[in-house]
């Protein structure tokens, strides 16, 4: 936060101090042409060969400084403002990573076969996403093939997320009811958010709408009590408000257009699951970890770095730190042994000791001798012969 | 959709993804404020002119009211030109002023819970439109940034200055970039570039291509005189090149009069305007995705029995598992399992527990197997079938 605030107080400055200059520059030449234009007129009415007196050409004289001192100041005060431009761009520097790319290859996305798989990749994902114009658009310059097999389940979803995106919801009902069952199955609130939204458009209506509201409300809300009490006691708290607008309520982010965006996800998310496809795009999946492990993988080669410890990210297998994903990342089960703090391999996988403990086949070969161990975890000793490959 | 990471680490991505987000427009309010003050001084300086005229008009002995009457107009005239010309430069300065403002504000939402998912999205798609611009798919940089609504987060506009100078280049004409280098000059010169310098050479080549060679010694007459201390040797060679006739098998006359000699000055023009505006040589969208891919890739992604492999993980789609190839692996010090059957986390709350074929499951969806198959159950590798009292705990540290 503190990064955006700084940036943000520079350019406030900046903006306010040509706002400054823009007004002070609009009121100075607006006075001296009037005064020019004055002068202009008072000696107008003299006839054509009539000489000056020296008290005008005193007055001449004045107004000539005073036009070229205004100027010349105008000019100095705009490049005065110079500083304060550079100070952003300051700000910018100190408080945003500038070589953020240091951490990644170049070479991993380069080429003709992997632009193409990457493409394809970007492809799917706006399939997945309804953004069916933006593929056309990639198929056309990028010369990306789709495949119709790949865009038929996504097309019936499609015109229903477009339907949404029109803020239409007939036929997101629709497919809700039909698939009821399986849609509870996986405890999902598809059809209680499209019936929240239903009631907020009833309830912007104003005070009109209020009758509609409740008779939809009693029908439709109270087969959803179980699972989102809190919900329907908020959208109920709503007509407290009504007669003043909730605009200015504490339910006043109720009507706030991300609602709208949140129903797409939500629908988006349980559809796919009810048909089998990964719940999130891969690509947003991969970028969003991306954004999040990069600020520590920038840290961790700050660090390195420092110490000179070179070519981390050259020819090795493992990134050089351990990046905490979120429980639902967690796609694979990883068996790191304790001893060796090393990740299991085929090579060298984890073996259960008779006693429970989980050891890698590494470890199990540097701890004991011929025919005896002791686990390192609790007093049991055996042979090591007894220990069993697992397979997480 | 979410990453679970603290609210400071939160704003770390944005501090390490987001520099070319402001530093953008930052260069274009620059470059306003410089091109808004050479304005501003050629008017001053006009109007001063007039004023200097006019006291010159005083001096002289008799002054006469038409005279000066006709050169107060035309000082009102430059004072009024003065005034247009200010009110238009610093209302552009404003303009990209504002731009970076709304940047700002659009980052700072960052933070907020509300809209989190929302704003990750429009990153994604922030991060694609600058993909697309770097690939030169304009079409579908600017339907995306349309339909998402970026058009003041992205930096749409200086690509599309660089679309058309590609564009000119591809079709051998020069007049656009040499155009686009003068506009940058002086940052140009500080970058040391070699733009123009290329330019003119390949101008050269093409007139020594039509075989006007006195054209070709008229124009390095002109372009080559004031040459900097490095390029002697290039204009040595261009001037050689007079001496060879156009279907020379010689090095380096044969690569010189090569027509792919343009395609390398779209790839530099390509680089300097990236230089010009800070932007690093590869784009926020391919970095984030390689750590991403790194920070998800596990030796199981590429195991040779596809069982192992989950079809929510990124890594072992298709397209992506090939694409990740190269990446290095997440690092993993301390074990993090899950039940292959439920999905949850193995832990306290759900033992992991082996079966007599050395499979490891969560306690807790082994025994509801269990209570629904008469206390048998069913390895969903191998296809086993067991009775429960076989299970037996592991212990993990």
């Amino acid at each position: 936060m503190e990064a955006c605030t700084a940036v943000e107080r520079e350019i406030d400055k900046v903006l306010s101090k040509f706002g400054g200059i823009n007004d002070h520059a609009k009121r100075c030449l607006q006075d001296l042409t009037c005064h020019i234009e004055n002068l202009k007129e008072e000696i107008g009415t003299c006839p054509e060969n009539q000489e000056l007196t020296a008290g005008q050409v005193l007055i001449m004289k004045q107004a000539m400084n005073k036009v070229k001192e205004s100027v010349q100041r105008l000019a100095a005060d705009h490049r005065d403002l110079h500083s304060t431009v550079s100070k952003v761009g300051k700000a910018i520097d100190r408080n945003f990573v500038q070589d953020f790319a240091s951490t990644s290859r170049e070479d991993v996305f380069s080429g003709p076969d992997k632009i193409m798989l990457l493409n394809q990749v970007i492809c799917q994902h706006f399939i997945r996403q309804g953004m069916l114009d933006i593929v056309d658009e990639l198929v056309a310059e990028a010369g990306v093939k789709t495949e119709p097999s790949v865009k038929e389940p996504f097309s019936a979803l499609n015109s229903i997320l477009d339907s949404l995106k029109q803020k239409d919801l007939t036929q997101a009902f629709d497919w809700a009811r039909e698939h009821r069952e399986s849609l509870e199955a996986q405890n999902s609130s598809l059809e209680f958010k499209l019936h929240q939204l239903q009631f907020i458009s009833l309830l912007q209506k104003g005070t009109t709408g209020q009758n509609e509201a409740i008779a939809y409300a009693r029908t439709h809300f109270s087969q959803f009590v179980g699972r989102h009490e809190k919900e329907v006691q908020n959208l109920m708290g709503m007509f407290l408000f009504l007669p003043h607008g909730i605009s200015a309520s504490p339910y006043a982010h109720m009507l706030e257009p991300h609602l709208w965006s949140d129903i797409v996800d939500t629908f988006t998310k349980d559809a796919c699951s009810l048909l089998g496809l990964s719940v999130d795009s891969p690509l947003s999946v991969s970028v969003n970890v991306g954004c999040a492990a990069l600020p520590a993988l920038l840290n961790i080669r700050q660090v390195m770095q420092q110490k000179q410890v070179t070519g981390m990210w050259s020819g090795k297998d493992e990134l050089p730190i351990e990046i905490e994903l979120g429980q639902e990342h967690k796609y694979h089960s990883v068996f790191a042994c304790p001893i060796l703090r090393q990740q299991s391999s085929e090579s060298n996988p984890p073996m259960r000791l008779i006693c429970g403990h989980v050891i890698s086949r590494d470890a199990l070969t540097k701890l004991g001798s011929v025919n005896k161990l002791k686990c390192p975890y609790c007093p049991v000793e055996q042979n090591p012969s007894e220990a069993r490959l697992i397979y997480f | 959709m979410s990453v679970s990471v603290s609210a400071s680490m939160k704003m770390n991505d944005v501090r390490s993804l987001e520099h070319p987000t402001l530093k953008v427009p930052y260069e274009l309010l620059n470059k306003k404020f410089r091109a808004a003050q050479k304005q501003l001084d050629r008017e001053v300086s006009h109007v001063q002119a007039a004023a200097l005229e006019l006291e010159k008009g005083l001096n002289v002995d008799a002054v006469g009211a038409g005279e000066i009457t006709r050169l107060l107009g035309g000082m009102v005239e430059k004072l009024q030109v003065l005034k247009r010309k200010a009110e238009e430069s610093i209302s552009e300065e404003l303009h990209v002023g504002m731009v970076c403002k709304r940047r700002i504000e659009h980052l700072k939402q960052h933070c907020d819970p509300a809209v989190a998912a929302q704003w990750r999205r429009r990153r994604l798609d922030r991060m694609l439109v600058e993909y697309f611009l770097r690939r030169g798919y304009y079409q579908a940089a600017t339907r995306l940034a349309h339909t998402s609504d970026l058009h003041d987060l992205t930096n749409i506009e200086i690509f599309m200055v660089s679309r058309e100078v590609e564009k000119s280049l591809s079709e051998h004409e020069t007049a656009k970039c040499l155009a686009w280098c003068h506009d940058n000059k002086s940052k140009l010169r500080k970058l040391k570039s070699t733009m123009e310098f290329n330019l003119r050479v390949q101008e050269f080549i093409e007139l020594v291509r039509a075989d006007r060679r006195v054209d070709a010694v008229k124009h390095a007459r002109k372009h080559f005189s004031n040459y900097e201390e490095d390029q002697l040797k290039d204009i040595q060679h261009c001037m050689a090149l007079l001496a060879f006739p156009t279907n020379t098998e010689i090095a380096p006359y044969k690569e010189m009069l090569n027509e792919s000699r343009w395609d390398q000055l779209v790839e530099q023009f390509r680089r300097e305007n990236y230089r010009l505006f800070q932007l690093a040589s590869q784009s926020v969208f391919t970095v984030a995705l390689q750590a991403g891919l790194s920070a998800l890739k596990t030796p199981q992604c590429y195991s040779a029995s596809k069982e192992n492999r989950n079809s929510s993980c990124p890594v072992c789609q298709e397209w992506l598992n090939i694409l990740a190839m190269p990446l290095p692996y997440a690092h993993c010090s301390q074990s993090r399992l899950i039940c292959a059957i439920s999905g949850l986390p193995l832990n306290e709350d759900n033992q992991p527990m082996v079966l007599p074929n050395g499979y490891v499951y969560g306690e807790q969806a082994l025994k509801q197997m269990a209570l629904e198959n008469n206390g048998q159950v069913i390895c969903p590798k191998t296809k086993e079938i067991f009775p429960y009292k076989k299970v037996e705990k592991v212990y993990v540290m």
